[in-house]
């Protein structure tokens, strides 16, 4: 292989080589057997020629001792080897040429022995003609002058020439033989050498391959094993169909099909199996796609399929279309998924957009619209058409800058928004935008830049909300904030300046009227004698409206303070208080029979300071109030209110005229002559300040002579 | 040495007239002191402007607070920071009853806080109780030059 020839067919060339030599060692030897048959052929020839011409001459020697006993003795017993060798030495002399018949040398020396031969036969029986009809002598004559002794020699001359002859045709022929035999022997043992050395080569070679093959079966056994575990384990189901026509026969599907469509191994296989289980709703559509397979050697289809346990499965299907060289189709391969629990996401998918769509399409307050990623309107909702305007088929395609402000669009600003959206992912801001009929509004824009699961660039989502109402709503807000923060100013101005008058009343106020006081009560004393009974009169009226003028200015200071500084809240035990306001007004006129009825555990939250204010003018006038009867009954406790508690004072006194309620909170009001029932008018007035001030009500009840109730709540 | 006389701060002639008729209604003999402003009373009491080297010692100081010049509380302040008066009883006198005059001129260290009723048979009253109390009642604090 590294030669650039293949295993196989360096082993056919091996094995080439190795035939060439076994054939070229075997012809050699073939030849050197041939040879030597051939030699042995000619030994055995050689010694044939050599006894039969030994035989003749043998023959022609015993014919003339028969002969010469016959003519001594006359007896024809002699003649015996004579007749047998006139029969013999025919035969003998054809038998020699038909073993010299390829010699012509040989041949010519046959014919002079044939004719030797029969001259001396002739010879012969010219003698024994001679004894039968001459007798001893004339045939001993015959003999002797016969020339027989001169034959027997050129005779054994012929014979000798012949033998030499066959002789050194052996010995030439042995060392032919000899030469071929040795050459045989090496190419013997070369040849056996080769085939040895050839055939440890091709076993060495035979076994290296067997053991690849044994590595690479076992390998390809690992892989198919594992191929198989991976097509088990698959979800995948891989099938294949034998194609004739327009038919299909299923010839092999992989293993898994059974764990996933529940059907044995062999069910797949049944010709109608696949098309008796495909939904027959998705049959038509399924089998009008088929010529698509044809036109294109593939297709991907999904249909229904039912499993054995009868339920219909979704599945995907790939099909490949094969070809033979000659462009005939011949089968088709393909894989084939269930995709039921996809089909039913995305069929979730869809009612979930679906859902989307409608929830979007129906928001009215918002203008939730797509862009396509250069800023073409791509879908619209009611919301969108309310506040922008257009109606969806109005609007559906063109650009979104035209809801700018032409301002903003000569700015830029549409193309900078969706920069900052692609930048940032997301782009709010607030600004003037158009409606349709070209009146602006103020709107909070959101855009989104939409990617798909790439992070490629699909589009904008944008919402739109028409902030208009708020916007004026909050400049209103600032302006009559504005407003306020002016009031404000005005009113701690005011109150400075209130404050400052009433340090100044209470300070410079009250001086003079000191003054009134303190020198008439002067004058009353170290002029008591120069004064008439009038005169003094008038200075104790003048002393008396300096008084009342002192107590006036408190009472007003007092309702002022109850105006000023925080509230410190906490809880206040009105009982506890009402019991010391009680004993106090007891104790300023011990004379008086007047009987508290007051409820235990009376507790509301306020300011101390100020609930003592409030019991202390609301008992103040029980107490003056009752200052007629004897004994006097005034009752505090607290009663259901309107889902909360209320407090009140009750008495049983002078009481007032309901038509007068309404001015009996008020300052200075007063319901009664002074010099019936002392007071400034100013109680009733800080009472209704301080309920106010904690947020609660007062109000009051009452009849003339029979007793007035005051009712509050906090 | 106390001279035991009374160191009166009032502006106010009437109010003046009053108390020294309040004083004498209640036969308090002390010798009066009068400071028209708070100027003139620290003057009085530190030896300074024209009474310098010669401090008033008085056993009480009926003060208003309502004064030209210095009022009564920064009075009460450098009286109550220097130490030869530090320990002086000082009585607020005066008309009002606003809540910050009081808290503050106790915070000053006051010693006591009056307001001069409209009634001046009130005022009468007030003044003898004041006199009775810081006059003869009232061991008064040792004087911090006395040797």
């Amino acid at each position: 292989m590294r030669m650039g020839l293949s295993l196989e067919r360096r082993i056919q060339v091996g094995f080439g080589i190795a035939v060439a030599i076994i054939v070229a060692v075997g012809t050699a030897a073939l030849r050197s057997t041939e040879a030597t048959v051939s030699s042995a052929h000619w030994v055995a020839h050689t010694l044939q020629v050599r006894a039969e011409l030994e035989a003749t001459f043998a023959d022609l020697i015993e014919a003339e001792t028969g002969v010469r006993g016959y003519v001594i003795t006359g007896d024809t017993t002699y003649l015996g080897p004579y007749q047998s060798a006139r029969r013999t030495l025919s035969s003998r002399l054809a038998g020699l040429r038909g073993l010299t018949s390829d010699n012509p040398a040989q041949q010519r020396r046959l014919d002079s022995l044939e004719t030797l031969v029969a001259t001396r036969l002739e010879r012969f029986q010219w003698t024994i003609d001679t004894r039968r009809t001459g007798g001893l002598a004339a045939a001993g004559r015959a003999m002797i002058g016969g020339r027989g002794k001169e034959l027997i020699q050129q005779v054994h001359e012929v014979v000798t020439g012949m033998e030499d002859d066959e002789e050194r045709l052996l010995a030439q022929r042995s060392a032919t033989l000899q030469a071929r035999a040795r050459v045989a022997r090496l190419a013997a043992w070369s040849g056996a050498l080769l085939a040895i050395i050839l055939a440890v080569v091709a076993g060495a070679l035979i076994t290296r391959e067997l053991a690849g093959r044994r590595r690479a079966e076992r390998t390809l056994g690992e892989t198919q094993r594992r191929f198989q575990q991976m097509l088990a384990s698959s979800t995948a189901v891989i099938y294949a169909n034998a194609v004739s026509g327009a038919t299909f026969s299923p010839t092999w599907v992989s293993e898994n099909v059974t764990r996933i469509t529940g059907y044995g191994p062999d069910e797949p296989l049944q010709p109608t199996w696949w098309l008796d289980n495909l939904h027959p709703d998705d049959r038509a559509r399924v089998l009008a796609e088929m010529p698509a397979l044809f036109a294109h050697a593939q297709l991907a289809t999904e249909y229904r399929f039912r499993g054995k346990d009868g339920a219909y499965h979704w599945v995907h299907d790939e099909a490949r279309l094969l070809r033979d060289a000659a462009g005939k189709p011949t089968e088709v391969v393909g894989s084939w998924v269930d995709i039921t629990d996809r089909r039913r996401a995305e069929v979730s998918l869809r009612a979930s957009e679906e859902r989307l769509r409608l929830l979007v399409g129906s928001v009215r307050d918002y203008a939730i619209y797509m862009l396509d990623p250069e800023g073409h309107v791509r879908s619209w909702n009611v919301g969108a058409r309310q506040i922008k305007g257009y109606t969806e088929s109005e609007i559906l395609g063109q650009h979104f800058s035209r809801f700018y402000t032409p301002e903003d669009v000569a700015a830029e600003k549409p193309a900078a928004a969706l920069r900052a959206a692609v930048a940032s992912g997301r782009f709010e801001e607030e600004n003037w935008r158009l409606r349709k009929d070209g009146s602006r509004f103020w709107a909070d824009v959101v855009i989104t830049a939409v990617r798909d699961d790439r992070g490629a660039l699909v589009g904008f989502a944008k919402v739109t909300r028409d902030l208009t109402e708020r916007k004026r709503a909050e400049q209103a807000l600032r302006a009559s904030e504005e407003q306020l923060r002016q009031y404000a100013t005005q009113l701690e101005a005011a109150n400075k300046e209130l404050e400052a008058f009433s340090y100044s009343v209470s300070h410079d106020l009250r001086a003079p009227l000191r003054s009134l006081d303190g020198f008439s009560q002067a004058l009353l004393e170290d002029y008591h004698d120069r004064l008439d009974d009038t005169g003094r009169d008038f200075l104790q009226r003048v002393r008396a409206a300096s008084q009342r003028m002192g107590t006036l200015i408190d009472d007003l200071l007092s309702l002022s303070r109850v105006t000023r500084g925080g509230l410190q809240v906490t809880e206040v035990n009105l009982s506890a208080l009402a019991t010391a306001l009680a004993a106090e007004l007891q104790r300023s006129d011990p004379q008086r029979d007047v009987r508290f009825a007051i409820a235990p555990d009376l507790v509301a939250r306020g300011d101390p300071g100020l609930m003592r204010i409030v019991l202390q003018n609301l008992l103040g006038n029980a107490w003056k109030f009752t200052g007629k009867r004897s004994p006097a009954r005034v009752e505090v406790g607290s009663m259901a209110h309107d889902g909360g508690r209320a407090f009140f004072v009750q008495d049983d006194g002078a009481g007032f005229d309901m038509a007068h309620a309404a001015k009996l909170f008020g300052a200075f009001q007063r319901l009664h002559a002074s010099d019936e029932f002392p007071g400034s008018g100013i109680g009733l007035a800080t009472v209704q300040r301080i309920i106010h001030r904690h947020g609660g009500q007062v109000w009051a009840e009452g009849t003339p002579g029979r007793g007035a109730t005051f009712y509050f709540t906090l | 040495m106390h001279d035991r006389s009374i160191l009166l701060v009032e502006d106010n002639p009437d109010d003046e007239a009053l108390t020294r008729r309040a004083l004498a209604k209640n036969n308090i003999q002390n010798e009066i002191i009068l400071a028209r402003d708070g100027a003139e009373a620290l003057d009085w009491l530190f030896g300074t402007g024209p009474h310098t080297g010669r401090p008033a010692v008085p056993e009480l100081v009926l003060l208003d607070l309502k004064l030209p010049k210095v009022d009564g509380l920064e009075v009460l302040r450098r009286i109550r920071a220097n130490p030869n008066t530090r320990l002086l009883p000082v009585v607020i006198l005066t008309s009002s009853r606003e809540e910050r005059d009081v808290v503050t001129g106790y915070g000053l260290g006051a010693n006591s806080y009056i307001r001069k009723p409209v009634d001046f048979g009130q005022f009468v009253e007030a003044v003898r109780q004041l006199g009775l109390y810081w006059l003869v009642l009232n061991e008064p604090p040792p004087h911090p030059d006395a040797a």
